[in-house]
């Protein structure tokens, strides 16, 4: 269970990014975060891991505040959630392999990252994740020769790397073609159900929303303007939606689901 | 500003008229090119005209003193520059048209304010071109007319080989002693025995010397056995004091070729040798020799050509050293140059545009200004060629490696953190694999120049070939300096295929 409490977040430029944003999250949640460019979606998932430390507030994770760790402890924390890019920030240089085996380096001593080891343990581990996103034939090529579906496929399998009970994903799915947004998602979505992680995503289509969310938040301007269960959200409108999200909302868009279905028959 | 939007040439924008009339812009830029341009309002282009103008002036003036510096007076001093360089005719006639080119745009721009003569510009390229002409002193005829001159030269550098390899020689020197004058209480010397060895016979051995005042000398029958068969064989004499002279008749050396059988004879008159005036002896034995100067042995490689070979050796390891020492200071320096890591605080600031301006100030000064310093420091040779490539590098490395810094790409960086890891890990995977291929990349490439440059560098004492090239051109050595420029053509070549496959596998 994850239960964020008046988390405020003011950059040092003075920008107030999160204004008491209070919620939680029980675990096997897939949440989705919606709200405009620049309403505080990736300032709050990041004050999740601490990539960015939050101003005020308190972020309990069973129990333990996360904004009040340091050092080892945060470590260790930060091992067990998983985070996707919206750029998938792949060491484009590295091989794929030692881009998924980095979702490890938590649990490597720094002895043995010096000389550039993984244990055999590890090395299986990244070949089954590999193999479960469909790009073990991809394994030995630099990152920066994969199409970006691919690229993201392996920033899903570095955080699987890594074990987490929770994922963050800063809009995972932004830069792709609708077709391999859905089949990102579907991952997401299988790791939700099948490993029961939590999932915190923020997304910008309606339709994805509806699709994918057991639970939605609207951000605007830094504040909770919209919270909604899955039947809320199914229930919802385009006129809703647009209404916590202004005008650039939109849906993916229809005569997709045939694709699709080529898409999941060609991943099955 | 709306000189964008003049170049259109578009009716509403339509220049405002001329403050003067026509004619009388002519007339202003006739006595002040520009003037009238700047009358007929186009302010910027009279003046612009104007300082053209001046300048062509100014250089045409130059060039005529220089032609002839001892002239005073202008009619003097144009004709004497006229008559010693044709070329300043031209210039002189495209110099007046230009003037009265002015005049006629003037006109042109005074009368029809919608239009921009572009003509003008045109003529002062013109008369700037061919200015450069003459002060480049560009001679085509001279150099088509002296091609051939240097084509022996040119022809030693093009295929200097000949000089790669060479024979041990041995002299064969044979003597028959003589005594001069014949001695009356004694016999003269025994003449030679023909053997299996080279040898000369006599039939004389005793004679006497020509006179100063022409009388003759006696004449020997001279006969040579045993020589190598087709060589030349030089007749020479050594008087008592040992001093060796060659043997002249009829105002020639005596060279002679013994024929297969290594057989030669010939009839030579005894030379005209002071003796010094300490010589009081009655007779003195002189050595009538033979000697003939033959390769023997297999051919070798020459010691020019190893010479050429181990300074080569030498400038790529300058190269070498230099961009390795260029490298360990580079690295640490970069760090402070890129500015990704040095705008955290103005104190880093301060610090990054410090070493940003020395690393410039560093690359701005030629290697070979910083070798003529270094050989002035250390003395000639390898070393002063380290320290000026070694400066260079810094600089220049310095700059390459730190804007690949600055260009790292932070996504990965903040990935890698979120999975828990610590700083040097990602140090490790995520900073290192992303400078890496541009470091390894800019340090072949820099290795490429310094040897490249190490030659250059030689030419003003910082060793290698570069320092023995000059020194086979100084003495007129186009052979040597001929495999030189072949090894430096070859080393380059090679090196630059090299640095190119080992960039390609790396960025
Ligand atoms: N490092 C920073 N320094 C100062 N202000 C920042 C910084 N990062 C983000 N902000 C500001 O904080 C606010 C929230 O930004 P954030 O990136 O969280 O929005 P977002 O919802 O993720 O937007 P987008 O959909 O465009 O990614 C914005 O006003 C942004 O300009
Ligand atoms: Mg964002």
């Amino acid at each position: 269970m994850l239960e964020i409490r008046n988390l405020t977040k003011v950059y040092d430029d003075g920008t107030v990014a999160l204004k008491n944003v209070s919620f939680g999250v029980p675990d096997g949640e897939f949440l989705v975060v919606i709200g405009l460019s620049g309403s505080g979606k990736s300032t709050l998932l990041r004050c999740i891991n601490r990539l960015i430390d939050p101003t005020e507030g308190e972020i309990l994770w069973d129990g333990v505040d996360l904004a009040q760790l340091k050092g080892e402890e945060l470590r260790m924390t930060r091992r067990k959630i998983g985070m996707i890019f919206q750029h998938f920030n792949l060491v484009k240089r590295s091989q794929v392999l030692t881009n998924v085996l980095s979702g490890r380096l938590g649990y490597t001593s720094t002895r043995r990252s010096l000389v550039g080891r993984f244990s055999k343990e590890d090395i299986d581990k990244a070949w089954v994740a590999l193999k479960r996103l469909g790009i073990e034939d991809q394994a030995l090529k630099r990152a920066d020769e994969l199409s970006g579906g691919q690229q993201q496929r392996v920033g899903v399998a570095r955080a699987l790397m890594q074990e987490p009970s929770m994922i963050l994903a800063d809009e995972p799915v932004a830069s792709l073609d609708p077709v391999l947004a859905h089949s990102i998602l579907q991952y997401l979505e299988m790791l939700n159900q099948e490993d029961k992680m939590t999932i915190i995503c923020s997304l910008h289509y309606l339709d994805l929303v509806q699709r994918y969310s057991t639970r939605v938040i609207g951000l605007r301007d830094g504040e909770i303007v919209y919270e909604g269960s899955r039947a809320d959200i199914q229930a919802m409108s385009d006129e809703e939606f647009k209404d916590i999200y202004g005008e650039e909302a939109e849906r993916v868009g229809s005569g997709l689901e045939g694709a699709l279905k080529v898409d999941e028959g060609g991943a099955a | 500003m709306n000189d964008k939007m003049n170049l259109n040439h578009k009716a509403e924008n339509i220049r405002k008229p001329s403050w003067v009339p026509v004619p009388l812009a002519a007339l202003f830029s006739l006595i002040i090119p520009g003037l009238g341009q700047i009358f007929a309002r186009s302010i910027r282009r009279g003046i612009l005209l104007f300082f053209s103008y001046a300048t062509i002036l100014g250089l045409l003036v130059w060039r005529f003193i220089l032609a002839a510096p001892r002239d005073e007076g202008f009619a003097d001093i144009v004709k004497k520059g006229w008559h010693l360089d044709p070329f300043l005719i031209i210039i002189t006639i495209l110099f007046i048209l230009l003037h009265l080119w002015i005049v006629y745009d003037a006109y042109l721009l005074a009368k029809h304010r919608d239009r921009t003569p572009l003509s003008v510009f045109f003529v002062i390229l013109v008369v700037f071109f061919a200015l450069g002409w003459q002060i480049g002193q560009i001679d085509l005829v001279n150099m088509v007319t002296q091609a051939d001159e240097a084509l022996p030269a040119l022809s030693r550098i093009a295929w200097p080989w000949i000089k790669a390899i060479e024979y041990d020689e041995d002299e064969i020197r044979a003597v028959a002693n003589i005594e001069v004058p014949c001695p009356e209480d004694h016999d003269p010397p025994a003449a030679n025995e023909v053997g299996n060895d080279p040898v000369i016979v006599t039939d004389l051995t005793c004679g006497i010397l020509k006179e100063q005042d022409g009388t003759l000398g006696t004449i020997l029958r001279l006969e040579g056995h045993n020589f190598i068969p087709g060589v030349d064989v030089n007749i020479m004499w050594a008087d008592p004091i040992n001093n060796e002279f060659r043997q002249r008749q009829g105002g020639e050396y005596v060279i002679l070729i013994p024929d297969e059988n290594g057989y030669f004879e010939f009839d030579i008159e005894m030379p005209y040798r002071l003796l010094p005036p300490s010589a009081n002896e009655p007779t003195y034995i002189w050595e009538l020799f033979a000697l003939q100067i033959a390769a023997v042995g297999d051919a070798h490689l020459s010691q020019d050509f190893i010479l050429v070979v181990e300074k080569m050796i030498e400038t790529i390891f300058i190269g070498m050293m230099a961009t390795f020492f260029g490298v360990i200071f580079a690295l640490p320096v970069s760090f402070f140059a890129a500015r990704n890591l040095m705008s955290a605080s103005p104190v880093t600031l301060v610090i990054y545009y410090l070493v940003r301006g020395v690393l410039n100030i560093i690359r701005s000064i030629e290697p070979i200004i910083w070798a003529i310093s270094a050989v002035i420091v250390v003395g000639l040779g390898p070393f002063a060629g380290i320290l000026a490539l070694v400066f260079h590098s810094i600089a220049a490395l310095g700059k390459l490696y730190s804007e690949a810094i600055e260009s790292i790409d932070p996504g990965p960086i903040e990935a890698i953190h979120a999975t828990g890891a610590n700083w040097v890990q990602t140090v490790i995977y995520a900073v290192i694999p992303q400078i890496i291929p541009p470091f390894v990349s800019f340090t072949i490439y820099r290795w490429d120049i310094n040897v490249r440059m190490s030659t250059i560098i030689g030419l003003v004492g910082g060793g290698g070939i570069g320092f023995l090239l000059v020194q086979f051109i100084r003495i007129l050595d186009y052979r040597s300096a001929g495999m030189c420029v072949w090894f430096i053509a070859i080393t380059v070549a090679i090196l630059d295929y090299v640095s190119a496959e080992i960039r390609a596998r790396f960025v």
